[in-house]
């Protein structure tokens, strides 16, 4: 999801121009409304209008991510959904609108899609508005099938009845991307302490930061590993290792923010250490954005993404072998093989990453579980939901992930696509991918937190009398700097 | 109070003398003028009278309701219940009022027209036929044949919204509470809660400071670059002014948000400039971070430059081209100077003619949402409340209204700020040559 | 003496040229370097040399009308042109219409209505969108360019003051002389003063047709399917790798505008010098 903080851009010259009917993120709300009707709407999790019985001869929307438009995932999709509902005179077509459209805004005018594939905070932003159905989940095929922690980031709890409001479809987070060719060669020997043929700046962050060190002094145009600091998806998670979270009570108390809390501050420590081997253009979005070419050029040897772009990497490297001179099938199997897509490496207890043999823990990260949803403008439920099961099918999933490189959220089609969606699956089952909130007060996260990792980034390239964060104390500060400008985005004018 | 006195008095004695005629139009309207036998104009009126009836018996009577209410009942997709949308309502009542309004003003002309009529029956005098009337429209009323659209066009797509956006801050929209919500009228509350806010003042006139120095000197530099390109090219020695002109024209034809975006790339880090700075061996410049407060405020003015001033020289060369040659002439033969030419002559015309220009000018680049947005958003410093040093007042609103989802206290800041400004700039506007002495040059 | 004059004629000439040429580079220049990005061949920003791509090829291009699962661009540019006409037309008409009105007649709201415009200006134009969308919600408009239109068109009276400013500098006097020899007022607009503001037209025009190219606020707003974009949202929406796509793309949308501008150059400068009348 490096797109994420293009699209949050999107959304909110979107949001400027239209403050219709942004997501009524109100619990309480729903709850006191919800207390009259109880006896109604009581046993069953799922809305009423999933009879079961099909609508016929119908179109239905669907909004999918641009990534599988373009992949042609998506059209392979379609089709054999509606050659398989062909008898039931159903047809499933491209939504044909922007991958980021705001339900909230265009469903109660009947311009939204039926069926929506988005990430589980927003769709359980439309959830808390019930701008989409609650879903009969245990009646689809993919139920056992995709793990609680998935499940989970699609629950809600009305009036003490549990609801699901979507289904996942992958796992989104944080990977590390590396090229096994700009290993030095002789890493087996030099670079694998531990001998298990893993090398070791793959397994620690004390390593990545002495190799980057090492390559960039080697040759100065070249450099380790690199990724914009400002980006709060992704360096966010450096804090919340040590400690730090977004929102307390499991993120849905906006009232306490975390970004300072715990040992927070030795994760911006990393980030500043880590800041120090890049270039400044780690301090605006610049690597963010170039960090495809210059993998793939070699200009740089490590960085941080989410398993959607793994595509967009992989065709850049493709490319530049091709203009090396290789034959297009030689470098494609040369940049599949090459490319590697892992979990983060882990970090030091004392977040010092220039301690030699530290004490190591995991690596946290903010993710999220991406999937589809039945917008509740649309007429034909049924139908959506048949689409759902059949789009989650072991089959399609395993396509999905083989065609887009995405790891997807069903066990046994992660198993069938391989390591790094085991990996993945780990992480968020022992916690180590901590969702993102699904709470509206999530928007007033990124600005105050952007501009405390510009800072952060920015005073690594100071000089040393202008340093702003020069112990853990000042970073801290820092943290708690954030905590309250989001404290006070949300409440002061609440 | 005098004139109200006389206007109530003579509203009277028209009421006492008025015809049946006169009578039958109060109450179906046209009814009068058919009976003085103008058949057109009253089917006219009438068909008016009742489509708008119908408009009220449909629906406007609800939307009337609506506008106070603003829905009872709440609407649930999961329950199947279809409840009421609030700013839907508040829009149609709005748009209610204003059919109440046209109403009025087309009833009013109505008993005008059929009183009118009377009297000149009384005084014997032949009553207008339909058909010269209709000529009138593009004669002696020919400004209300013309400003019918316009005001209609205006009306609905720029007063309805203003009006809807002012009424927002009187209620209590945003937050949690928007659409299925139930939105509520809550009087002066939010502005209330702004007064009592410490953090909003300082930030508030910091933002004001810095964006009045901003409209004033962008407004300044961009005109005078325009005009000064402009009277460059409109020299005589200049030889292919078509072709020099092409120039800005290509600056002008790409859309200004690529610009931004382009210009904010050249500026970044990774951007050709510092890659040539780095290249040279120098340190990468941050032109736009978060410490560049001045270098990121002047790159603001230079950008906004470049955008601006190709229309102002094409629309300077169209006044240009307008000038009264004789003036010249007369003054070549008085031996006037070419400076002094431009100081007496040239600089008065363009100053008269083009102070719209400038007040327009002003007003853009006071509400320039996008060029600090594109070029350096997403940024809260340092002793600013939820903005940065170089966020101009409506980027400020953005962050505090749309981007942090409190429409009400936005439509109230705006209001503030509305407010303020447009005291300031109808002052301008009124002392202004081109408002005051509109016929200077003719 | 006279070889003084020449000597001072020259030198100011040359500053004149030295000037233009400054002013020519400093706009082509960021131009210049959109349109050689749309020409790389590498299709990132990032493998320039300096200010310049190192590789050049027509891919881009291609790819930009060929490729069209996903950026239907051909499509976003009709549309474009489509709107843009239609509000040009429209548009240009009507403010041509009230800006006339304003400066020749006199009557009772005039004033008024001059302030009240000028006051409505200075409302920061966003905070009503959620309204023009409700509204069009209501009107059933979304979704359809000729809604595009209509706002476009009917905003554009609001920007009358400019070309007021221009209809205040044409004399009185003439239509006076033509009211004496007994034409109406619709008359004397279309047969005296219209083509004395040739040039106004023609700006009018310029302007509210590249308004409609370069707005996406609007379009993205009221359009909800990928197939009516215009190309302003159309090239939001690509996706950040794809620069030398966005690039070519921003390229060609400027295109009409400097091909209009050529058209139309010769009526705007020489609009009042062609008129019948002086002073």
């Amino acid at each position: 999801m490096v797109v994420r903080m293009k699209r949050r851009k999107i959304a909110l010259a979107m949001a400027m121009m239209l403050c219709v009917g942004q997501l009524a993120g109100c619990g309480d709300a729903a709850d006191t409304s919800g207390g009259t009707e109880s006896s109604a709407g009581q046993t069953s999790t799922a809305s009423s209008v999933f009879t079961g019985e099909l609508e016929e001869n119908v179109t239905i929307q669907v909004l999918e991510n641009d990534t599988a438009i373009s992949k042609g995932y998506f059209e392979e999709l379609i089709n054999a959904f509606n050659e398989t509902y062909a008898e039931y005179g159903i047809t499933a077509v491209d939504a044909n609108m922007d991958q980021y459209l705001d339900l909230a805004n265009d469903g109660p005018y009947g311009y939204g899609p039926d069926v929506l594939y988005q990430a589980n905070d927003i769709i359980m932003q439309y959830a808390t508005g019930k701008h989409i159905y609650p879903l009969p989940v245990e009646k689809l095929e993919c139920y056992d099938s995709i793990p609680e922690a998935a499940w989970n980031a699609y629950k809600t709890e009305v009036d003490g009845t549990t609801y699901y409001c979507g289904v996942p479809v992958n796992v989104q987070a944080p990977m590390l991307y590396y090229r096994t060719d700009l290993l030095p060669e002789d890493w087996k020997t030099t670079w694998d302490d531990n001998g298990n043929q893993i090398p070791d700046m793959i397994e620690n962050w004390n390593d990545m930061y002495a190799f980057s060190v090492e390559r960039h002094g080697e040759d100065s145009s070249k450099y380790g590993y690199m990724k914009s600091l400002y980006d709060v998806y992704f360096s966010s998670g450096f804090l919340f290792s040590y400690g730090g979270y977004v929102f307390g009570s499991d993120n849905t108390d906006p009232s306490d923010v975390g970004f300072s809390k715990g040992e927070a501050e030795k994760g911006a420590w990393v980030l500043q250490q880590l800041a120090g081997v890049m270039n400044e253009e780690c301090i605006d979005d610049t690597i963010t954005t170039n960090a495809y070419s210059k993998l793939a050029d070699g200009t740089y040897f490590a960085t941080i993404s989410t398993p959607d772009v793994y595509s967009t990497f992989l065709d850049e490297l493709v490319a530049q072998y091709e203009s090396e001179g290789m034959s297009a099938i030689e470098s494609e199997e040369k940049a599949k093989e090459n490319l590697v897509m892992t979990t983060l490496p882990q970090l030091p207890v004392s977040g010092d990453l220039t301690e030699e043999n530290p004490e190591l823990v995991d690596s946290k990260a903010m993710g999220g579980v991406n999937g589809y949803a039945i917008s509740a403008y649309t007429k034909y439920p049924n139908a959506c939901l048949a689409f759902i099961d059949f789009a989650t099918s072991y089959d399609m999933m395993v396509t999905r992930s083989e065609m887009l490189g995405v790891a997807p959220a069903r066990e046994d089609a992660a198993e069938t696509a391989g390591g790094t969606s085991e990996l993945l699956y780990e992480s968020l089952e022992n916690g180590n991918i901590s969702l993102m909130p699904s709470i509206q007060e999530v928007s007033q996260i990124w600005t105050p937190g952007q501009t405390f990792f510009t800072d952060l980034a920015k005073d690594a390239f100071r000089d040393e009398s202008e340093r702003k964060y020069k112990d853990l104390a000042s970073l801290k500060a820092g943290l708690e700097e954030v905590d309250q400008q989001i404290y006070d985005a949300i409440f002061t004018l609440k | 109070m005098i004139v109200l006195k006389q206007k109530i008095k003579k509203f009277g004695e028209c009421c006492r003398d008025s015809s049946w005629q006169v009578r039958l139009s109060a109450v179906f309207m046209g009814g009068g003028q058919i009976c003085y036998g103008r058949p057109a104009k009253g089917i006219l009126l009438l068909f008016a009278e009742i489509s708008i009836l119908t408009y009220f018996i449909t629906r406007g009577w609800r939307d009337i309701q609506g506008f106070f209410t603003l829905g009872t009942q709440k609407g649930d997709a999961w329950l199947g219940i279809e409840g009421d949308n609030s700013v839907v309502m508040l829009l149609m009542g709005i748009f209610a009022w204003i059919v109440i309004g046209v109403f009025i003003a087309l009833y009013r002309l109505n008993l005008k027209d059929v009183y009118h009529m009377q009297k000149r029956k009384e005084q014997g005098k032949q009553l207008l036929t339909f058909r010269e009337e209709a000529a009138q429209l593009l004669d002696k009323k020919f400004y209300v044949t013309v400003l019918v659209l316009p005001v209609i066009g205006v009306c609905i797509f720029n007063i309805l919204p203003i009006v809807f956006m002012i009424l927002i801050a009187f209620t209590n929209y945003g937050g949690d509470i928007v659409p299925p919500e139930l939105v509520d009228w809550v009087g002066f509350d939010n502005f209330k809660k702004l007064a009592t806010l410490s953090q909003f003042a300082p930030t508030f006139f910091k933002i004001l400071g810095w964006n009045l120095v901003w409209a004033f000197i962008s407004t300044v530099l961009n005109y005078f670059a325009g005009l000064g390109l402009a009277l460059l090219l409109d020299k005589k020695c200049v030889k292919g002014k078509a072709f020099w002109r092409a120039f800005p024209i290509l600056a002008y034809a790409i859309p200004g948000f690529i610009t931004l975006m382009a210009f904010k790339f050249m500026f970044s880090y990774g951007g050709p400039i510092n890659q040539m700075i780095v290249a040279n061996g120098g340190t990468a410049i941050g032109f736009l971070d978060l410490d560049a407060k001045w270098t990121a405020r002047l790159i603001g003015f230079l950008v906004n430059c470049w955008i601006s001033v190709p229309s102002i020289m094409l629309l300077a060369t169209g006044y240009l081209s307008n000038r009264d040659v004789t003036l010249y002439e007369a003054a070549r033969i008085d031996g006037a100077s070419r400076w002094k030419q431009f100081q007496k002559i040239t600089m008065p015309f363009m100053l008269f003619s083009t102070t719209p220009v400038l007040l327009g000018q002003f007003t853009g680049n006071f509400n320039n949402f996008g060029i600090f947005y594109f070029l350096r958003g997403g940024l809260y410093l340092d002793g600013y409340f939820l903005a940065s040093d170089t966020d101009l007042l409506i980027n400020w609103l953005y962050n505090l209204s749309i981007d942090n989802n409190y429409y009400c206290i936005g439509a109230a800041i705006s209001l503030i700020i509305f407010m303020i400004t447009s005291v300031i700039s109808l002052m301008v506007y009124i002392k202004s040559p081109s408002y005051r002495e509109e016929d200077t040059f003719q | 003496m006279r070889k003084k004059w020449k000597l001072g004629h020259t030198i100011d000439t040359g500053v004149t040229y030295i000037i233009l040429i400054a002013v020519a580079i400093i706009f082509f220049f960021p131009c210049l370097w959109l349109i050689l990005a749309s020409f790389s061949k590498s299709g990132t920003i990032y493998s320039f040399d300096g200010f310049f791509p190192t590789e050049y090829s027509l891919a881009s291009f291609k790819k930009l009308f060929t490729d069209t699962t996903l950026y239907n661009y051909p499509k976003w540019f009709l549309n474009t042109l489509f709107v843009a006409t239609g509000s040009c037309i429209l548009g240009t008409f009507l403010v041509i219409l009230t800006a006339y009105t304003m400066s020749r007649f006199e009557f009772k709201a005039r004033k008024p209505m001059m302030k009240t415009t000028m006051v409505l200006g200075m409302f920061p134009s966003f905070m009503g969108m959620t309204a023009v969308y409700l509204l069009m919600t209501q009107f059933n408009l979304i979704n359809h360019l000729w809604g595009l239109i209509l706002i476009y068109a009917a905003g554009a009276p609001m920007g009358y003051l400019t070309q007021k400013g221009f209809f205040d500098t044409i004399p009185k006097a003439i239509d006076e002389a033509a009211r004496i020899d007994g034409a109406t007022n619709f008359q004397i607009f279309t047969k005296i003063n219209l083509p004395l503001s040739k040039p106004i037209i023609v700006y009018t025009a310029l302007t509210s047709i590249t308004w409609p190219w370069s707005d996406f606020i609007l379009p993205k707003l009221l359009l909800k399917e990928k197939d009516l974009y215009t190309v302003a949202v159309g090239l939001m929406s690509l996706d950040e790798t794809e620069f030398a796509r966005f690039a070519a793309g921003s390229v060609f949308i400027a295109v009409p505008i400097v091909v209009l501008y050529f058209f139309l150059v010769k009526d705007m400068v020489n609009g009042m010098a062609q008129g019948a009348v002086k002073g």
